[in-house]
């Protein structure tokens, strides 16, 4: 794992990152602020909740690859929303943290085919403008919420009913 | 379920398993929408003895597992070390309802058919799962059977997890999602059966809530409902898509022309929004397809629906009103019933409020006319037929494109030219329509579909070019638009 060989570039930051790091539970993050809490703090942080599960279960999320240093490819799943046409499926999805993670969103792609509004049909990137997530990230959001975010939007009327690929499909580009 | 930390059974299997090696023992918790546990395993165990336990505790068959951590699905020949998995880590759950052993559960679960009054909106769909339960099976994907999936779990009926409400829509939704589906279900004989029954059929139509609440809004609904001969055809139409797709389409051919009539596209608006719009939204939910939607404020399928394409002669629209063929008898009830709502103010079947009185003065001064114009507004189907002859159509349009010809028309001293009459009489007919309508000659599309751009957009569609493309080739249909933009969506 990435061991604290990162700067420490304020005594405010020592502050965040020694109470609010790597602390079980649901809402490590002591936000102080006017803090920006360093990105691999933060995505450390995120693995954790991800391994622990935080949430309601419906979305998972993880590193692509455990000995990835960067932080940077995640991968999520998300399990359909019941009452939709998404219903007892999971989507996988490719979730890149670029090096300005928090401040920026990320790169949200699916890999499972799937047939959603801001999708893109032919490669599954997400539009960033039709995620309202994405497209108002706020340095406090984090790869959990986009991917509720993303499982909301299966669940909007206009969404729910769209034809689906079959099963099992994904994104070969 | 009730949630167990590693208890004595557990344990003792586990080290009865695990007895020749000496493992350490690690609780992970196995987290579903609905339900959590933890559970005891050895941290060097595989993926497959993962989810035996799983499968214990859960009371599901492994195979339907689907074990996620971290954002990965894990395979059954990955070990929890390969995901990382330690001690009081938390191992996504979805428990899948596989296609294959609930066939015979669906037949047997098709005993809510016979319980008609519990859901008759709903009967058509679950009556013929018995039935297209077994063919589908085989051929169609997946997830189109875990709708069949949820009636397994319906333990007699209406009880379990699902409840009758929730597992019915997500037929509908299957339904919807598989046209192939809904043709075979149509083509099952118990289902023409129920169909070609007009009592049963209103009765469910009626009792279903969405129904009742549209026919509070719109009482012409309910009129429509109450006449039998309409309710055998629209349940032929459903039956058909052929003879459907015939009447769509003269249907759209229709109101396409009277756009083109100036003031004809306000009446076109006001149509849509009283009731075709209401019905639409309703009977989507509903039935996925429209089988009302040819019917509710349908104005200009003068034209007998067939089973084939129609190859009668359309009616003489000039000929006297009695011997006009009754052919719409079914569209012409519908309107017949709106107009008694509406008297001479718009409504579906007079969407031009025409009063025929009102137009006694100056122009209209012939008793001819007149007494046209009074037969058109008490017998709508005349002024059906009339739209719909092709000469009239072919006259109509060229006036619209022709503003000069229509202005002439309000010259009186015109009217006295013999050779002139009848297409003055058009003119005329024309102005009228612009004055009950109230439109002008110059509408740029936008304009013209203002109404439904906003609603495009407001369902959120946001290609305003895209949607104006849309709505021009379908002449303002707001469903079909969509139906195109959505076919042509590249996101």
């Amino acid at each position: 794992m990435v061991t604290c060989a990162l700067p420490l570039l304020s005594d405010k930051m020592a502050v965040a990152a020694g109470s609010g790091c790597l602390r079980p539970g649901v809402g490590t993050e002591i936000i102080l602020p006017g803090v920006k809490v360093p990105r691999n703090f933060r995505l450390l942080e995120e693995l954790e909740e991800g391994q622990k599960g935080v949430g309601d279960g419906t979305v998972s999320w993880g590193l692509e690859d455990d000995e990835d240093m960067t932080l940077t490819r995640w991968r999520g799943m998300i399990i359909g929303p019941p009452r939709t046409i998404y219903e007892n499926r999971m989507y996988s999805l490719k979730v890149e943290c670029g090096p300005r993670y928090p401040e920026a969103p990320p790169f949200v792609r699916f890999v499972t085919k799937i047939n959603l509004n801001g999708v893109h049909n032919s490669n599954g990137v997400v539009d960033t403008r039709a995620v309202s997530a994405l497209a108002k990230w706020q340095n406090s959001y984090s790869i959990r919420v986009v991917l509720q975010e993303l499982r909301r939007l299966m669940m909007c009327k206009e969404n729910m009913k769209l034809p689906q690929p079959p099963e099992g499909q994904i994104y070969t580009n | 379920m009730a949630e167990n930390s590693g208890t004595d059974p557990t344990v003792d299997s586990n080290v009865v398993e695990n007895a020749a090696s000496d493992r350490t023992m690690i609780v992970v918790t196995v987290k579903t929408p609905k339900d959590k546990e933890e559970i005891t395993i050895s941290e060097d165990s595989s993926v497959a003895q993962f989810k035996e336990e799983i499968s214990k505790r859960f009371n599901a068959k492994q195979d339907q597992l689907v074990l996620i951590f971290a954002g990965k699905i894990l395979k059954d020949g990955d070990t929890l070390n390969q995901h990382s998995i330690k001690d009081g880590l938390t191992v996504h759950l979805v428990i899948k309802t596989a296609p294959n052993d609930t066939i015979s559960s669906a037949s047997s679960s098709g005993t809510p058919q016979a319980n008609s009054s519990v859901n008759p909106s709903s009967a058509p769909n679950d009556s013929t799962t018995p039935d297209t339960g077994p063919t589908p099976a085989s051929t169609q994907p997946p997830n189109l059977l875990s709708g069949f999936g949820d009636l397994s779990n319906l333990s007699g009926m209406g009880m379990g997890s699902a409840n009758f409400m929730e597992m019915q829509q997500q037929m509908q939704r299957q339904l919807m999602s598989n046209p192939e589906m809904l043709s075979q279900i149509m083509d099952n004989p118990l289902v023409q059966n129920m169909m070609s029954n007009p009592d049963l059929m209103r009765q469910m139509i009626v009792t279903n809530p969405q129904m009742q609440q549209l026919m509070e809004r719109n009482p012409e609904i309910s009129h429509m409902l109450n006449n039998p001969e309409l309710m055998r055809q629209t349940m032929e139409l459903a039956r058909n898509p052929a003879m459907m797709q015939e009447m769509m389409r003269n249907q759209d051919r229709a109101l396409s022309n009277l756009e083109s009539i100036p003031g004809g596209y306000n009446a076109l608006r006001r149509m849509y929004t009283d009731i075709q719009e209401p019905m639409f939204s309703a009977a989507r939910e509903q039935f996925g397809n429209n089988p009302f939607s040819a019917l509710g404020g349908n104005l200009d399928s003068g034209v007998q629906p067939s089973r084939t394409e129609n190859r009668e002669p359309l009616p003489n629209p000039w000929g006297p009103p009695g011997t006009t063929p009754l052919e719409s008898r079914g569209t012409g009830a519908s309107t017949t019933t709106t107009t008694s709502a509406g008297g001479t103010a718009p409504s579906a079947s007079n969407p031009l409020g025409i009063n025929a009185s009102g137009l006694g003065n100056g122009v209209f001064g012939s008793p001819g006319m007149q007494s046209l114009m009074q037969q058109i507004s008490e017998n709508p189907q005349l002024m059906q037929n009339m739209l719909s002859a092709p000469y009239m159509r072919s006259m109509m349009q060229s006036l619209a494109q022709n503003p000069d010809l229509a202005s002439q028309g309000s010259n009186p001293t015109a009217t006295t030219n013999p050779s002139q009459q009848q297409q003055q009489l058009m003119q005329q007919m024309l102005q009228m329509f612009a004055g009950g309508g109230g439109g002008s000659l110059t509408v740029t599309p936008e304009v013209r579909f203002q109404q439904q751009l906003d609603q495009l957009s407001a369902m959120g569609f946001i290609n305003r070019e895209a949607n104006l493309q849309a709505l021009i080739a379908t002449g303002g249909d707001i469903n079909a638009a969509i139906e195109r933009l959505l076919g042509s969506q590249p996101s």
